[in-house]
């Protein structure tokens, strides 16, 4: 649970860095509006939260899924997000995927050593 | 169909074609912080995590965007330079329909004269209100 109101901010250097790449080159963001921005985003992942939870328990459903997300972003008024959401989201989806299939391939390998260490990527978390 | 009020500037276009990608920039732990402390039931996949770091941070893009393309616009000209002011966010937030959850969160800012107008006038408009409401809420038969 959170304890401090603090932990609801997302970092600064981090959301500095998405304005900067999102603005035209010599754009600049005043101190106080960088902050709004910030305070924004994060009342912006509550709201979209709460409103994909209520979608999903309108269906019945107890966990939030990608789908329950990417629908409320549309009744949200928010539908140009969806497109390239859904790209990464396959990306991501395919990473999940070859991570276990490297996994999978690599305990296969560790069972018979005869076939010598696998070579996965190292995952990166 | 929900039509914004303000007419749809060619500003309107995404940012910089970006590529799908499944790296995040914001930390998934403090999206997942964030997430809990307003959903009712806990579980987050992962799936879902990842899809909403990353809807956070388009988010993030969209606004200093709009804000951007409002600067611009209202830029008059002399040498004024091309920084988002928090105005500029606040009148953004008024204007669009969608932003209309962050009313309270980026308020316009008003002097400290105009707040005690407010709050005089809103005083002697309460009881009027309370009046109005307590006549027009008759129930038909």
């Amino acid at each position: 649970m959170v304890e401090r109101i603090e932990d609801l901010n997302l970092p600064n250097a981090v959301i500095s860095r998405l304005i900067k790449d999102a603005l035209p080159d010599g754009a600049n963001v005043s101190k106080e509006g960088r902050a709004a921005i910030t305070r924004s985003a994060s009342v912006f992942a509550i709201f979209l939260t709460s409103s994909a939870t209520a979608l999903a328990h309108q269906q019945n459903h107890k966990t939030i899924t990608a789908r329950d997300i990417l629908e409320t972003l549309t009744q949200l008024d928010f539908e140009s997000f969806v497109p390239s959401l859904q790209q990464d989201l396959e990306v991501y989806r395919q990473m999940v995927k070859n991570k276990k299939e490297s996994k999978a391939s690599k305990k296969e390998a560790n069972a018979d050593i005869s076939s010598g260490p696998a070579v996965a990527e190292v995952p990166s978390e | 169909m929900v039509e914004p009020k303000t007419p749809k500037t060619p500003t309107q276009q995404k940012p910089a074609q970006r590529k799908p990608s499944a790296d995040t920039f914001l930390p998934l732990s403090r999206v997942r912080t964030i997430m809990k402390s307003s959903m009712d039931t806990g579980l987050i996949t992962n799936e879902v995590l990842f899809l909403m770091t990353k809807c956070t941070e388009l988010f993030v893009q969209h606004l200093a965007h709009e804000a951007h393309a409002l600067t611009a616009k209202q830029k008059t000209g002399t040498g004024t330079s091309d920084t988002v002011k928090y105005e500029h966010l606040s009148q953004l937030v008024n204007r669009n329909k969608n932003l209309e959850f962050l009313l309270q969160i980026v308020p316009e800012k008003i002097r400290v004269h105009e707040f005690q107008e407010m709050l005089r006038m809103n005083r002697s408009g309460v009881s009027d209100d309370d009046d109005e409401s307590g006549s027009g809420s008759d129930s038909d038969e």
